[in-house]
């Protein structure tokens, strides 16, 4: 079978900001071609590695964000790489590069070289900040671009937790993550528009303005009550500080459980499971049963009580206990795992999520890693090769594409 | 009207909260014609979401609706009357797509699953977003963005050394199953243009999570190694790729920071010469790489001795003009009064609502030079369009639609 952009060529220059925009086109079918300079992709000299030994073919991180892709590697700083570069460009449907502003042009490899031999082109620039502005030149790394973008400032702690504790950045490069997203929606809105006219367009995707969309209710306050939403621990940012979600369980793990008691029937499900342990006794006197009693909000002393109950009986549980427990019981309660974690939840297994791959130092052992982010009917995602050895199809591309003896 | 790329595309749009709207709106922005179908009896909570205008929630005053409702049109329909749900049935016949974030298994309930959905519309497009999907043990179970942000893991990869974990401070996750299924859609559009065939799209919000800790996951299965260790998470120190300093900085004022982050040698020596060359950063531990992560103590304690007394802005400005990356942690407000970048990029523009004034709101990323995403409208009120809808989508008469409006199926 093949994914729903079989057919779709795609070129790709990019490192660590842009490279999952080329790996989620990849998966789902598209032919892409990675170009890579001499020495490899800057992501290829991301850590983790295997074996914590450092190689160009070993980094986790070039393994996960490069599936489906091939590898040519091209000079674009000589004539003769740009050149080549410009054929490929002209050869595909899609290029997506990360370079600066101008970088590109500057080598005779950007979009003004290509697109008038290209009329059907579609060209996805991704930058920090766009193609123009102020910032256009400005540095960035992941941090920086989640600390300007107001992701940040959203996340932290309750000062009793930690105090005078600065913004926290959550892990795992979400910023670059948040502008692919967005590159791929443009590339696929406008990929829709040349299904119609055969017409090709230029894509100017700034990372400072997908992750400024991604910040859910800090908009929405500003705009209309001119408020900045505050940051607590391990919960939503708000105008006040509200109830807390974490708790910790009999096993040291946390949870995350917050809802209870608002509505009476869920209120009734959750006073049962408590009360058939031995807990919250008291919660079938009268003053219970008023949902506004029950609101830790309004500082009611049912609330407090409601609170201090629901502490004892989840240190007496393991976490995944709560989580289940909650669960069957319509509460949408989670247990705070590590990622590796949910590779121990069959689940998982029950929907065919993990993809297995093979790789530079464990030749003939497959390692699992996450698989796809939807389930096609019709036309599967589906990992049919691993990430590729730097410039593994330099040969090969070059023939298929441009016609050229190997 | 100017031709989007999404034009002639019309989505049957049953979500509500924040991940399926977010969806619609990024369909909408790009010129789908996205039909809210609502229920009074039922009404999307966010429609009461604060922040509101005005002291009381009317279901048409709510700025966090309006922000991820642009676009749209809002028809009432009472589902659980059965000449709705036939009416229903009749605009999934001239939808190309249909899009819910229920519990898995409540479409099924209505008995709307996308076998039923095809035997309507052969070349419907049905994308469902749930919790765990709708296969699976746990199928059963739901979320909201924060359970699927803890269960992938990422909530755990978010805050500091000992402490509880930070999470995110918003439902990013909310946002990210929003993006994926705006994503399959189009990709089943393409698909769909390509050989005329439509397909079922189904989405675990956690998965969506999952596919977001790759190299973390990999970390394990590979090197043996879980972020449940010593030390982890690290703050705001980088794991991967490992440099130092990176980190963020007490700056001048309440609540100001600065991130700063120093990838190799050229720009630390760039740090230290825009800092004045302080006598501390000269210490030759500090002039390699590995020397700068093993003694992160002592950095942080001398670049916040610096920023503590400047300004946030212009410490960004004095590190960018000497090439390092360095950026203020900006709030909401920062975002839309004082960022130039954004203002000059023209980001932030408002539209005119009944209930909201001239609401803000912010642009559509990323820029189609040909044929870009654009505001058209502002949210929807409560069923504003579902006489519009009806007649003209529906092809109903105003005499059927008043018969219908009688019986109760429009509320």
């Amino acid at each position: 079978m093949s994914g729903p952009l079989a057919g779709l060529r795609v070129v790709e220059r990019c490192g660590a900001l842009g490279q999952y925009a080329g790996k989620l086109l990849a998966d789902m079918g598209a032919d892409v071609v990675k170009v890579e300079p001499p020495g490899g992709s800057e992501a290829r000299a991301i850590g983790p590695f295997v074996d914590d030994v450092p190689g160009p073919n070993r980094s986790l991180n070039f393994w996960y964000f490069n599936t489906n892709k091939r590898s040519v590697v091209l000079d674009l700083a000589e004539p003769d790489g740009a050149a080549t570069w410009r054929e490929l460009a002209a050869a595909a449907d899609v290029v997506i590069e990360d370079g600066r502003p101008g970088e590109l042009d500057r080598l005779g490899a950007g979009y003004r070289a290509v697109a008038p031999q290209a009329p059907g082109l579609i060209w996805c620039a991704m930058t920090p900040f766009g193609q123009d502005g102020p910032w256009a030149e400005y540095e960035a790394t992941d941090m920086v671009l989640l600390a300007l973008g107001g992701a940040m400032m959203m996340n932290g702690y309750d000062p009793e937790d930690a105090e005078e504790a600065p913004p926290i950045r959550g892990h795992g490069d979400q910023g670059y993550l948040t502008a692919c997203h967005y590159a791929v929606q443009g590339i696929l809105a406008a990929l829709l528009w040349r299904d119609r006219t055969g017409e090709g367009q230029f894509i100017d995707c700034s990372a400072h303005e997908a992750i400024s969309s991604t910040t859910e209710v800090a908009l929405p306050y500003w705009f209309t009550q001119r408020v900045n939403v505050i940051r607590q621990t391990g919960r939503h940012a708000a105008a006040t500080r509200t109830e807390r979600w974490l708790y910790r369980a009999g096993d040291g793990r946390w949870v995350l459980v917050f809802g209870v008691g608002r509505d009476n029937a869920s209120w009734k499900r959750i006073k049962e499971w408590f009360q058939s342990e031995g807990f919250g006794l008291q919660f079938d006197e009268p003053r219970f049963d008023d949902p506004l009693n029950r609101q830790a909000a309004r500082g009611s002393p049912e609330a407090a009580e409601i609170f201090a109950e629901l502490g004892r009986f989840i240190a007496a549980h393991t976490a995944e206990e709560v989580y289940r427990g909650g669960q069957e019981r319509r509460q949408a309660w989670g247990i705070v795992r590590s990622p590796e974690e949910a590779l121990f939840d069959p689940h998982w297994d029950d929907r065919g999520f993990w993809a297995e791959v093979e790789g530079e130092g464990r030749e003939g052992r497959p390692v699992r890693m996450p698989g796809a982010p939807y389930r096609f009917g019709a036309t599967p995602w589906e990992l049919r090769r691993p990430a590729p050895k730097l410039g593994e199809h330099t040969g090969e591309v070059l023939a298929e594409w441009l016609g050229r003896e190997t | 009207m100017t031709e989007l790329p999404l034009s002639g595309i019309r989505v049957c749009d049953l979500t509500w909260v924040i991940a399926g709207p977010t969806a619609t709106r990024i369909l909408a922005d790009f010129g789908a014609e996205v039909i809210r179908v609502e229920h009074g009896q039922a009404a999307d909570p966010i429609r009461f979401g604060r922040p509101i205008a005005g002291e009381r929630p009317t279901l048409n005053n709510s700025g966090f609706f309006n922000y991820f409702n642009r676009n749209k049109k809002s028809v009432l329909l009472n589902v659980r009357h059965p000449m709705g749900m036939e009416v229903l049935q009749r605009l999934i016949r001239v939808s190309d797509v249909v899009i819910e974030n229920f519990s898995s298994g409540v479409l099924e309930s209505w008995g709307l699953d996308y076998a039923a959905q095809r035997a309507i519309n052969a070349g419907v497009i049905y994308c469902s977003i749930s919790g765990f999907g709708h296969t699976g043990r746990d199928r059963h179970y739901t979320t909201w963005g924060p359970t699927a942000q803890a269960l992938s893991g990422l909530t755990l990869m978010s805050g500091l050394p000992g402490k509880p974990p930070a999470g995110w401070g918003y439902s990013y996750l909310d946002h990210t199953a929003g993006y994926y299924a705006a994503i399959a859609i189009m990709m089943a559009l393409h698909h769909r243009n390509m050989t005329g065939e439509g397909q079922a799209i189904d989405i675990a919000q956690v998965e969506t999570g999952m596919v977001l800790a790759g190299p973390a996951v990999l970390d394990f299965t590979v090197n043996g190694r879980s972020w449940l260790r010593e030390g982890m998470p690290p703050g705001n120190r980088a794991w991967e790729p490992s440099m130092a300093p990176h980190n963020t900085y007490r700056c001048a004022g309440e609540d100001r920071w600065v991130a700063i982050a120093v990838r190799n040698d050229a720009e630390w020596e760039a740090l230290r010469r825009a800092m004045g060359e302080p006598a501390w950063a000269a210490d030759a531990r500090f002039a390699t790489a590995a020397g700068r992560l093993a003694h992160q103590d002592e950095l942080d304690r001398g670049i916040g001795a610096w920023t503590q007394e400047r300004d946030a802005y212009q410490v960004m400005a004095t590190l960018q003009a000497a090439g390092v990356p360095a950026g203020v942690c900006q709030t909401a407000g920062d975002r839309v009064e004082r960022d130039p970048q954004l203002r000059a990029r023209g980001w932030w523009t408002t539209m005119p609502h009944p209930e909201l004034g001239e609401a803000g709101i912010d642009g559509v990323a990323p820029r189609l030079s040909k044929t870009p995403g654009m505001n058209r409208t502002a949210s929807p009120l409560m069923g504003e369009h579902t006489y519009e809808v009806m007649t003209s989508t529906l092809g109903m008469s105003t005499e059927e639609y008043e018969e219908l409006a009688a019986l109760g199926v429009f509320m």
